[in-house]
């Protein structure tokens, strides 16, 4: 017997034992990796550190992707996968919401689950678009990169953090529901979402038959695919407007990193760097004064690639500093919040020193991006 | 370990120098200037002493470069400064134009004033010997 389609009522009646198959193989497969990848990305996205982002990539990219094949086959698949054969309207929903608990039993969704599933498949491709949009506009990555600004990064990513938590209560809601059509029917639901079978008793409601096409299932999916990748691929490759600037001078490197690591230009707005510039004999308390031609000269460069003018999360963060007096960035509020979990003794200890010892912790510090990817908190070397 | 000392290196790297003179010729000029020899003593207790003069935060030559100038020093940004005798650091000394910046800079972070000709000439004597 096909996996693909519903057994005929005369097969039924031959092997009244075998039950009826309600969930087909793919439906199946479908379910339970999909429970692993939202468990996985939920997991990486809400309770990890940044240090699981890739994880956090795969697994809600997994998720998406196996969410768009279910909706491939909610078109295609055998009767109980068909969104015909359980998307209720506004009347049945009413009627079985009014019969309470004494309604006849749907072999497939019922009215209720099938809101769930129908909410569930959207909201997964919700978080999805909502991730690609907070990895575009925040960590200029992906897809929309060229197209979401910065300053979007914060909005983008509390959505996808808000849609995550709504995912959470969903799923809470999901399994109260099975577990409570579990004991009503006296059917175990979980067990029949693995063997796809449920018994089949009198007065069910069946869906009506369809056939299924695997194949033009496949190629559906398959060309979705491929678009999706082509897609991806082609918008990931659009050159950024305005990145930190990626050419550091050899001047600026050789005057402005005797002391310390090369600060980007995107770390301050044009105003501070300025205010920087011009007192360069007393520069946080030492004497870092150039002559003036070549003082003009870096700080020509620097106001040119400053953070007003860059569009990256850093400069972003940085772009509204309006110091009268220099400023180090660990003294503002911004940097603080960013380094809130950070234990103040690491800042003090070998191999940091100091907080604005930047580059021993952010790999990535001097080309101005501060990729949460690239950071590792150095541990003391032993003498 | 090996990151360690790839980063040291890389910590330590000196920018391109000019190679235009040698801590001999600059003792020479030093002392050609204040008209008095070079007294190494009184070059090393001028690096090892503690100033009131200058800014709260320098009060010592030796508050970023090593007091044992054949080792390595540190910036109060955490990054490492390559030690001051010439003899382990064949590039300090050779580059008219650098020296003046940082006698210039630092002088005036410790002392609050420039260096004379005899207390550089004192210095580099002092740093050439070790
Ligand atoms: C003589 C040594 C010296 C030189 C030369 C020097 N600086 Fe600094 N700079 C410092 C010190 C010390 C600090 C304070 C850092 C700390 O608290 O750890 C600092 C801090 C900074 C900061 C703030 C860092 C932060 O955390 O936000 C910037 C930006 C900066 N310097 C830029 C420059 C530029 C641009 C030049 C070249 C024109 C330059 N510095 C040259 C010693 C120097
Ligand atoms: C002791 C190590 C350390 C030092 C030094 C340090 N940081 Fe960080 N920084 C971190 C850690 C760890 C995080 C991530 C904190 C978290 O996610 O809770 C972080 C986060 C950040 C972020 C946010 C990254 C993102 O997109 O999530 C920025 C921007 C940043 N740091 C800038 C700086 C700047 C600028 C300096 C120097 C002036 C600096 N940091 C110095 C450890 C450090
Ligand atoms: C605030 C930190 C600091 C203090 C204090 C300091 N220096 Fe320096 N010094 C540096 C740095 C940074 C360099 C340049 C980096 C390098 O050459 O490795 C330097 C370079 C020099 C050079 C250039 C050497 C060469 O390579 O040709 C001389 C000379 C020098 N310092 C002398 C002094 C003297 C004398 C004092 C005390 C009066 C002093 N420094 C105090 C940080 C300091």
């Amino acid at each position: 017997m096909s996996a693909f389609s519903a057994p005929p009522d005369e097969y039924l009646q031959a092997n009244p034992r075998e039950g009826h198959l309600v969930w087909d193989r793919f439906i199946r497969v479908f379910h339970w990796s999909l429970v692993a990848s939202v468990t996985i990305a939920l997991i990486s996205g809400l309770a990890l550190d940044a240090t699981w982002s890739r994880l956090h990539l795969v697994s809600g990219t997994f998720a998406v992707a196996l969410v768009s094949a279910r909706i491939v086959w909610g078109f295609t698949g055998p009767a109980y996968a068909r969104f015909s054969g359980f998307v209720p309207s506004r009347q049945q929903v009413v009627a079985y919401l009014k019969r309470g608990t004494g309604h006849m039993r749907h072999l497939g969704h019922n009215p209720l689950g099938a809101l769930m599933v129908l909410a569930l498949l959207a909201l997964i491709l919700g978080l999805g678009a909502t991730g690609l949009a907070a990895l575009g506009s925040g960590l200029k990555t992906g897809p929309l990169a060229a197209i979401l600004p910065a300053s979007q990064g914060g909005v983008w990513s509390e959505i996808h953090e808000t849609a995550a938590l709504a995912l959470l209560g969903l799923i809470v809601l999901h399994l109260g529901g099975v577990i409570f059509e579990s004991r009503r029917s006296g059917e175990n639901l979980p067990r029949a979402m693995i063997t796809g079978r449920k018994a089949r008793r009198m007065g069910d409601i069946a869906a009506p038959a369809r056939t299924a096409h695997p194949i033009v299932a496949v190629l559906s999916v398959s060309g979705l695919l491929l678009v999706s990748a082509l897609a991806v691929t082609d918008l990931s490759q659009r050159p950024l407007s305005n990145p930190p600037v990626a050419v550091i001078p050899p001047v600026y490197s050789a005057e402005c990193a005797a002391c310390h690591m090369a600060y980007h230009p995107a770390t301050r707005p044009a105003a501070s760097w300025q205010v920087m510039m011009t007192g360069l004999q007393d520069h946080f308390g030492e004497d870092a004064s150039l002559p003036q031609e070549t003082a003009a000269q870096i700080s020509t460069w620097l106001r040119r690639h400053a953070a007003d003018t860059t569009d990256s999360k850093p400069a972003t963060l940085w772009a509204g500093l309006r110091d009268t007096t220099p400023v180090a960035l660990p003294d503002t509020a911004q940097w603080k919040r960013l380094h809130d979990s950070v234990d103040a003794d690491t800042f003090r200890r070998a191999p940091v020193y100091s907080r604005s010892n930047c580059v021993a912790c952010h790999a990535d510090a001097e080309t101005g991006w501060f990729s949460p990817f690239r950071i590792t908190l150095p541990k003391e070397p032993t003498p | 370990m090996k990151h360690v000392l790839t980063l040291t290196a890389l910590l330590l790297a000196q920018p391109a120098l000019a190679q235009d003179t040698s801590p001999q010729d600059l003792i020479a000029l030093y002392g050609a200037q204040s008209g008095a020899p070079p007294a190494p003593d009184a070059g090393r207790a001028l690096f090892l002493s503690d100033q009131t003069g200058g800014k709260p935060d320098t009060p010592s030559c030796t508050t970023c470069h090593s007091a044992d100038p054949t080792r390595a020093g540190q910036a109060r940004t955490g990054k490492a400064i390559a030690p001051m005798a010439p003899r382990v650091a064949p590039e300090r000394f050779t580059d008219q134009k650098f020296v003046e910046k940082w006698f210039g800079r630092n002088c005036n972070s410790v002392l609050g004033r420039p260096c004379t000709a005899q207390e550089k000439a004192d210095i580099i004597s002092w740093l050439n010997s070790l």
